[in-house]
């Protein structure tokens, strides 16, 4: 090969190589670190928003991004963090595009930028790919949204068993075990207060992360609580479906007086209609909590099959004046969306974190921690069973669901009777 | 939808691995025909066929033509290259979020005793088979038609015999999307769609062929047939969930002992 | 060629003393998945044998460590090893599966997607790994489990796995494997005439692959901490695989690095710029588009190239 041939063209070729090789390096590292230079002038105290903004989840993690934006608008407008200084907050955004990978790169990438505190990122796989970086880094972390147990239960262990000093990361959301609690709870109290006992409950749900959890919550809810209703079949479904009229079939056979589906946007496309095809005789089809049954999209394509549906989901709390404040602002500038669970729980995490700052009276990470376990908070918009405080795990027992109805084209919320803006509609009626 | 890769693979070796994705962008253009032209997909879908019939000349003289002779994995990869075009291209243009078209026919039902029916399932399957009947008269019957099934079976003869290989090849791989096109429109009320179902209607797609038999088009049928009422099996029997792993065990229990499918000619 | 290799390996080395946190977490990935293309490269370069399911082999590895050090306690770093050898049995299985059956090209492509499609549905279904919630694995940061504290220490084992493959690839290629696996690739059918045992050898390729793919999947529970069957087993992480070596230039040594550091930076710039807007998934088109512009004009990849192109410049 010509290698050989020519030697003193080999040290000019290898040279050129090595040098492109080193040169290319070191730009490409200088680009990488750049932006962190150009950030360190003014001070506001950063906070990482990682949110999928992109990809499957898309239509969440947008509302998840302008529900935290607004809430740091509003803060901002209100003066800052005044123990601060009227120090100013300020988003770097992320997007973890419902990738694990991307979420680590996306918060080492917001940190390096300056983020403070990092808040994020709704689906629970990203969400955890974070915390090592949390821990590593000792960055806080409020997750908003994102249901699995074990989050923020293995730092507590960690911290427990003395690997970690100091646990970064903290939940303000309902963990996927007190999803089935509470929805076991709504179940039984809804079918009370109508005074119908229906006694054969089929669920249905979509064979994904989030439906396989709750589905589980649930069943070992009711296997816990024993109420006066079964659950007579369990069928789930691979997510998205192009077909579910099998499914509808054997749940029809089970001859059930509820339907409790836990769906996504795609598949409750297509198992509302069916249920209605196959003409099932039900009292009513009441979700332990999912999306799919709420929003304004669903709504637009599924119409009357909606109608009456219940769904125990986080839900904000209508009767604080607050409230339909932001929601009304909210509804303007996303261009028509609905303020729900996800632009909720966000804006509410960076109204907490506004709050814990307050207290912290520092942007030292274990002042901050410090500040955040004592948190003893009521200004959140969301309807919780109590203020926002944390366990030893980290999570706020007191975040809760709502069960909430489609009435006349809108969510509202029904029950418990303290979150109920209108009375609910059970049995459904006949068609 | 089935048909439609079988006669791109019969008649050119060539594997679409677009295919899946080039069926939801049917989907979606029904959907704007629908949404912004008040055109019913049961009309429309003779459209959505034309487009992606043009699409489908288009990809085949642009890219497809200067590797028709490569190694099989650049066919694949450059394949894959397109699908990825085109699923992303549709999240960027439609968003991620699942849509479905609206037509009047999707809410009847017909009560036939304890069973029912779903019309729209029953016009689009009447419609399905009526163009895959129109297809095999037109590969029988006429001289284009004659021509392709000659340049499949032997590409150099039929340049002998002064067939325009290139052409027929532009065509075969047109009608083969416009087959999809038509598939996508007419299952776009039934089935909700979004970008990211391109992959799963690929799979499905090699599934049906490679049953029913590479480049056969009774097979293609017949395979239809047979992966729809195995997975609606499985989906009784075993959990549901696990109907796609029905099919991906029929897949490769296939592949492995008779990989020609059951109508089908040999890999070459 | 060789000093300019060392060279190489120890700017790499100096790096992470000026790199921040952020471009080091790049760089890890750069490494990893450029691992994961070598070892995809010995089968589906060398061999010629495309699999797009290597997913499987990440999942089974990531998944095998992850439950032995939650179950028994058994460190990773011999953990990886058993996650390794699993990896390798399905490999085996797979490819006598595939090559005792005389699957070639586009049949052995679909076997490998759907046998990696059944792996992610079982584990979907099993609860006993988690099921579609996925596996959640205590971040400790004790490297006796395998993780660290630091972020720089994984670049080192990142970039120790990356040369580990490059040198394993290096020595395949030099010795009479290699040469077989690349006859094999350009006719099958003259080795076999030839009297040459293909099915041994792609086996062993297949074996060696799937190895240490396998040993990847523990790099990726040990770092990311998070398994989710459609990650870790899905067609999207195969598509990342494949895509490195093939632009970089499948069946050469330093293809899959090149193709690495051509992809992983690309997705990273387009996530941040396209990002902002509805441009969601706007890098996976660039990688479509890339992938077609490499299959018409550079059929072997960049790589090879750019070897060309310095060749001539040379002159």
């Amino acid at each position: 090969m010509s290698d050989r041939r020519a030697p003193s063209r080999v040290h000019r070729r290898t040279f050129l190589k090595a040098g492109l090789t080193a040169a290319g390096t070191a730009a490409g590292a200088a680009a990488l670190g750049f932006p962190a230079v150009l950030r360190a002038q003014v001070p506001t105290f950063k906070v990482g928003a990682i949110h999928p903004v992109t990809g499957p989840l898309a239509e969440p993690g947008q509302a998840c991004r302008l529900g935290a934006q607004m809430a740091a608008d509003a803060i901002n407008a209100a003066g800052g963090i005044k123990s601060l200084n009227g120090m100013k907050i300020d988003l770097i955004m992320g997007d973890t595009q419902t990738k694990p990978d991307v979420g680590r790169t996306e918060a080492e990438r917001v940190i390096n930028q300056g983020a403070q505190m990092l808040m994020g990122s709704f689906d629970s796989g990203s969400t955890q790919a974070i915390v090592p970086v949390a821990q590593q880094r000792r960055v806080p972390f409020l997750v908003d949204i994102a249901a699995a147990d074990p989050i923020t239960a293995n730092v507590a262990k960690a911290v427990k068993e003395g690997q970690q000093k100091v646990q970064y990361v903290y939940r303000n959301f309902p963990t996927g075990s007190s999803f089935g609690k509470k929805a076991v709870q709504y179940f039984s109290e809804v079918f009370q207060e109508a005074k119908v006992s229906p006694k054969r409950v089929v669920l249905m749900y979509c064979n994904d992360l989030f439906g396989q959890n709750n589905a589980k919550g649930f069943q070992a809810a009711h296997a816990a609580a024993k109420p006066g209703w079964e659950i007579v079949d369990v069928i789930p479904w691979p997510e998205p479906p192009q077909d579910l009229s099998t499914e509808v079939s054997r749940a029809k056979a089970a001859k059930p007086d509820i339907i409790a589906p836990i769906t996504r946007p795609a598949s409750a496309q297509l198992l509302l209609p069916e249920i209605r095809k196959q003409r099932l005789d039900i009292l009513g089809v009441v979700g332990p909590g999912s999306p799919g049954l709420y929003e304004a999209g669903q709504i637009a394509v599924l119409k009357e099959d909606l109608e009456y549906v219940l769904n125990s989901t986080p839900w904000a709390n209508f009767r604080n004046r607050r409230t339909q404040k932001v929601a009304d602002e909210f509804l303007k500038r996303s261009q028509g969306k609905t303020f729900d669970t996800n632009s909720g729980y966000s804006y509410d995490g960076i109204t907490l974190i506004a709050d814990v700052l307050e207290r912290a009276k520092s942007t030292d990470p274990d002042a901050i921690v410090e500040a955040l376990r004592k948190t003893n908070f009521t200004g959140g918009l969301m309807q919780y069973a109590g203020p926002v405080v944390f366990n030893e795990i980290g999570d706020n027992p007191n975040a809760v669901t709502t069960m909430i109805q489609i009435l006349g084209g809108k969510p509202v919320a029904v029950w418990p009777r303290e979150a109920a803006v209108q009375k609910f509609v059970f049995p459904r009626p006949k068609a | 939808m089935a048909v439609g890769l079988t006669l791109i693979f019969g008649v050119m070796r060539v594997v679409n691995f677009a295919h899946g994705d080039m069926m939801v962008w049917g989907m979606y253009l029904a959907w704007l025909l629908s949404t912004r032209a008040g055109v019913d997909p049961y009309l429309g879908f003779v459209a959505c066929a034309a487009v992606l019939f043009v699409f489908g000349v288009g990809i085949q003289r642009v890219l497809v033509d200067r590797i028709v002779d490569a190694p099989h994995e650049m066919q694949i990869l450059l394949m894959l290259g397109v699908a990825l075009v085109l699923e992303n291209t549709a999240l960027v243009a439609f968003g991620p979020d699942p849509q479905r078209v609206r037509s009047p026919l999707r809410a009847a039902t017909i009560w036939l005793g304890p069973v029912f029916v779903d019309v729209a399932r029953l016009v689009t399957f009447a419609l399905a088979m009526a163009l895959t009947l129109a297809l095999y008269l037109f590969l029988t019957r006429t001289d284009l038609g004659h021509t392709m099934r000659a340049a499949a079976d032997n590409a150099y003869g039929a340049r002998v015999i002064g067939a325009d290989v290139r052409r027929v090849y532009a065509v075969a791989f047109g009608i083969g999307a416009a087959c999809v096109g038509a598939a996508g429109a007419l299952v776009s009320p039934i089935v909700p769609f979004q970008p990211a179902g391109g992959l799963g209607l690929s799979v499905a797609s090699f599934n049906i062929v490679i049953i029913g038999g590479m480049g056969s088009l009774p097979g293609a049928f017949l395979g239809g047939l047979i992966v729809s009422v195995a997975e609606s099996l499985g989906a009784v029997f075993l959990s549901p969930s696990m109907k796609e792993l029905v099919s991906f065990t029929l897949l490769i229990v296939i592949l492995l002992f008779r990989p020609a499918g059951l109508f089908g000619r040999p890999a070459p | 060629m060789k000093w300019v290799v060392a060279a190489a390996v120890a700017l790499l080395l100096a790096l992470p003393a000026w790199l921040n946190s952020y471009a080091v977490t790049v760089f890890i990935f750069i490494f990893f998945y450029a691992f994961l293309g070598q070892a995809w490269n010995i089968v589906g370069g060398y061999a010629g044998q495309l699999s797009a399911g290597h997913a499987a082999f990440v999942g089974v590895g990531a998944y095998t460590s992850a439950l032995l050090s939650a179950r028994l306690g058994l460190t990773p770093w011999l953990g990886m090893l058993v996650g390794g050898a699993l990896s390798a049995v399905l490999g085996t299985v797979v490819g006598y599966l595939g090559f005792r059956f005389g699957l070639r090209g586009f049949y052995f492509v679909l076997l490998t997607v759907a046998f990696a499609e059944v792996c992610r549905i079982v584990a979907l279904n099993t609860d006993a790994v988690g099921g579609a919630l996925g596996y959640y694995i205590t971040f400790t940061g004790d490297p006796r489990q395998f993780q660290f504290q630091d972020n720089r220490a994984y670049y080192y084992v990142a970039l120790g796995l990356m040369l580990v493959a490059t040198a394993i690839v290096a020595a395949i290629e030099r010795r009479r494997f290699g040469a077989y696996l690349i006859a094999i690739r350009e006719d099958e059918q003259a080795c076999e005439a030839l009297g040459v045992n293909t099915f041994r050898y792609k086996m062993l390729a297949m074996v060696v692959s799937s190895f240490l793919t396998g040993v990847g999947g523990t790099f990726y529970a040990f770092y990311l901490f998070s398994l989710q069957p459609s990650s870790v087993f899905g067609i999207p992480l195969s598509v990342e695989i494949v895509i490195r070596p093939i632009v970089g230039g499948a069946g050469t040594v330093l293809g899959p690095i090149l193709g690495s550091f051509i992809l992983s930076p690309l997705a990273e710039a387009s996530r941040i710029y396209f990002g902002q807007g509805g441009w969601s998934g706007a890098h996976l088109i660039a990688y479509g588009l890339l992938l077609i512009a490499v299959v018409l004009f550079l059929p072997q990849g960049a790589y090879p190239a750019l070897r060309r192109l310095w060749l001539r410049s040379a002159r």
